[in-house]
């Protein structure tokens, strides 16, 4: 039982990671119908630019989480402008064929420039960890914890209540009459994608302070992928909880069956999940007009 | 002077080649491509190999990402299977060469109905999710299960006899890469002018039209995604056939975006531009050797060290640049050019 304890709890921990890109994927696709394969690419990049300024330094922490915020909006910005804004009015196919590229250019740019050894963050320094239900905790997933929680808590409030929120939800709807309204879809498209790649880069951190910086960080983009289809891809918080079931379903089968299978885990719950319940758990139902 | 072409009957939009003298010039290829182990060097003639293979997986690969519209990224997944089908048939079981392509194909195929069954009930890019995930677990699958795979060590094939002539020389498994690709070219062209070619096209242009039609959208998807799979496992089957050695590393994610590059660069939803691709981005890799050796010095080790990174930098860019301005790829710009010249005076832009 012990066992189980720990398995779910941890498979709790890597959860909000996944948890916290799949917001990422959701928010981008709510607003432009777009999906970013991308985005365990940009969480990378954010990460080993966060890396860099670590280096450059000694680790403070505030300089490092300002870098990492300020790249984060000025790549989303470099993305949206540079790769998505010429192909808007293009098929779908093209606009994900190009995020598609996006990632492997990402992946590639990444590996030319830092190596493809895995390295330790600087300025970590090994802290006590803490007990929780037989399982050892390091400050840093309190940390990740935390941030889920405030993250979930701010998309949903700053969607609910503000007025650029209610614009992004205008636009997911009916982007033409949010036009027509005299939003500016553009806007809102570059708002996505920026806080989207926040998201993306506070993940990105915090697996490197967990755990290391290194090209393996593309796994959490691709794991974040049946967490977002588990919650429905147009739900935001839906994707957030997704993270959650999928953290824990390949922790178990990870722990029961062989570390190989973690994968094969969520593909399973991908392939159940489009069976029974296409759009998700909280999805919105497409309907077409003809 | 021919001027335009019109059609004025269905035979003739149906017909396999517009004009008859096409069937000269390419009889003339492939009597060239006939005639080429005898005449190029052996390196030559494995790069031909390599570029038939490549050809067979374009066109598998654009029956259902450029036809009808679905976007896969795992389609290295299916080659994987059907090299390692191959592999596992032939070296520990010993059968013989076209029962072992059939069953490689075949199995593709079944799996890509587990695959596309739950993705193509929905509209969208569930398809290219799965596909992704599914080419993740068939890594992970092949390495797992080391006694059948080999596993991270690899797997030798042995390469087997037809009709009491050995495969064991290069120039054989090139006869066979060709004969197949010929198969499949025809196979592809025959399709496509067919009823079932005609729906997938009407699928991707707008699949509600297509179902008023009377046309099965769903299940013409999931033909085109199993055809798609049972060639790509036929040109993994190859494959493996002519590297002897498979490594898992040969079948990650880049391998389905090469594919996707040959397609794009080609020309989505035409066959002639997929093998067009195919032969582009085969010999991409030997060009751009080259290219760096020629600027020498700094350049040159920097691109022996790290070529699997600047093999990725350079499809992405090649894919970003094409899809932005060239989207209909190079089989359109030769369309244009040739429409220039058959039209020749008419043709310049009025200044």
């Amino acid at each position: 039982m012990n066992y189980f304890n720990s398995l779910v709890v941890s498979g709790l921990v890597v959860g909000t990671l996944y948890g916290l890109v799949a917001m990422g994927f959701a928010i981008i696709y709510k607003v432009s119908r777009v999906l970013n394969f991308a985005q365990g690419e940009v969480m990378m990049l954010i990460a080993f630019i966060g890396y860099s300024v670590a280096l450059r330094t000694d680790g403070s922490q505030p300089m490092v989480i300002l870098g990492v915020m300020l790249s984060s909006v000025v790549i989303a910005a470099i993305i949206e402008r540079l790769i998505i804004r010429p192909m808007l009015g293009q098929p779908i196919f093209s606009i994900v064929m190009m995020t598609i590229a996006l990632s492997v250019l990402l992946k590639s740019l990444i590996s030319l420039i830092w190596g493809s050894d895995p390295m330790r963050m600087p300025g970590v320094t090994s802290v006590a960890t803490l007990e929780f239900m037989g399982v050892m905790l390091q400050p840093a997933q309190l940390v990740l914890i935390a941030v889920y929680l405030l993250a979930c808590f701010s998309i949903w409030a700053f969607l609910r209540f503000t007025l650029m929120g209610i614009a992004m939800r205008a636009c997911a709807t009916d982007p033409t009459v949010t036009m027509l309204m005299g939003l500016s879809i553009r806007h809102l498209y570059r708002l996505g994608w920026v806080i989207s790649a926040m998201l993306a880069g506070l993940s990105g951190l915090i697996f490197a302070n967990i755990y290391h910086v290194g090209l393996d960080m593309g796994h959490v983009g691709i794991a974040a992928f049946p967490a977002a289809i588990f919650g429905g891809l147009d739900s935001v918080l839906g994707s957030a909880i997704g993270g959650l079931v999928i953290g824990v379903a390949e922790n178990l089968a990870g722990g029961y069956i062989g570390s190989g299978y973690k994968e094969v885990a969520s593909f399973g719950i991908i392939l159940l999940v489009l069976m029974i319940r296409p759009h998700g758990l909280f999805g919105e139902k497409d309907i077409e007009r003809v | 002077m021919r001027t335009k072409t019109f059609k004025q009957s269905t035979s003739q939009i149906n017909a396999l080649f517009q004009y008859r003298d096409t069937w000269f010039w390419y009889g003339l290829v492939l009597l060239l491509l006939l005639l080429w182990p005898w005449v190029a060097p052996a390196y030559m003639v494995n790069i031909g190999t390599m570029m038939l293979i490549s050809v067979i997986g374009a066109v598998g690969l654009n029956l259902v990402t450029g036809t009808a519209g679905l976007i896969s990224i795992g389609h290295a997944g299916f080659l994987a299977i059907g090299a390692y089908t191959s592999a596992i048939l032939f070296t520990d079981h010993h059968w013989p060469l076209f029962p072992t392509i059939l069953a490689s194909g075949l199995i593709s195929a079944c799996i890509s109905l587990l695959v596309g069954i739950p993705s193509l009930r929905l509209k969208g890019l569930y398809l290219a999710i799965t596909t992704l995930a599914f080419s993740i677990i068939t890594t992970t699958m092949i390495l797992e299960t080391t006694e059948l795979t080999g596993g991270s060590a690899g797997k030798q094939v042995t390469r087997p006899e037809l009709f009491g002539i050995s495969l064991e020389s290069n120039s054989a498994v090139y006869y066979l890469s060709l004969l197949i690709s010929v198969l499949t070219i025809l196979g592809a062209l025959n399709l496509m002018r067919s009823r079932i070619g005609r729906a997938w096209g009407a699928i991707r242009d707008y699949d509600i039209a297509a179902s008023l039609m009377g046309i099965h959208v769903r299940g013409y998807k999931l033909l085109a995604f199993t055809v798609s799979a049972f060639i790509t496992g036929v040109s993994g089957s190859l494959l493996a056939l002519h590297l002897r050695y498979l490594n898992i590393d040969s079948f990650t994610l880049i391998t389905s975006v090469e594919a996707l590059t040959m397609i794009i660069v080609g020309g989505l939803g035409s066959v002639r531009g997929a093998v067009l691709g195919a032969i582009i981005i085969t010999l991409l890799p030997e060009i751009s050797s080259r290219l760096f050796a020629l600027m020498g010095g700094n350049m040159q080790s920097l691109s022996s060290a790290n070529f699997p990174e600047l093999k990725g930098v350079i499809y992405a860019l090649i894919i970003m640049l094409f899809l932005r301005f060239e989207p209909d790829g190079m089989t359109s710009r030769w369309d244009h050019i040739k429409r220039f010249w058959s039209d020749w005076p008419y043709s310049r832009k009025p200044k």
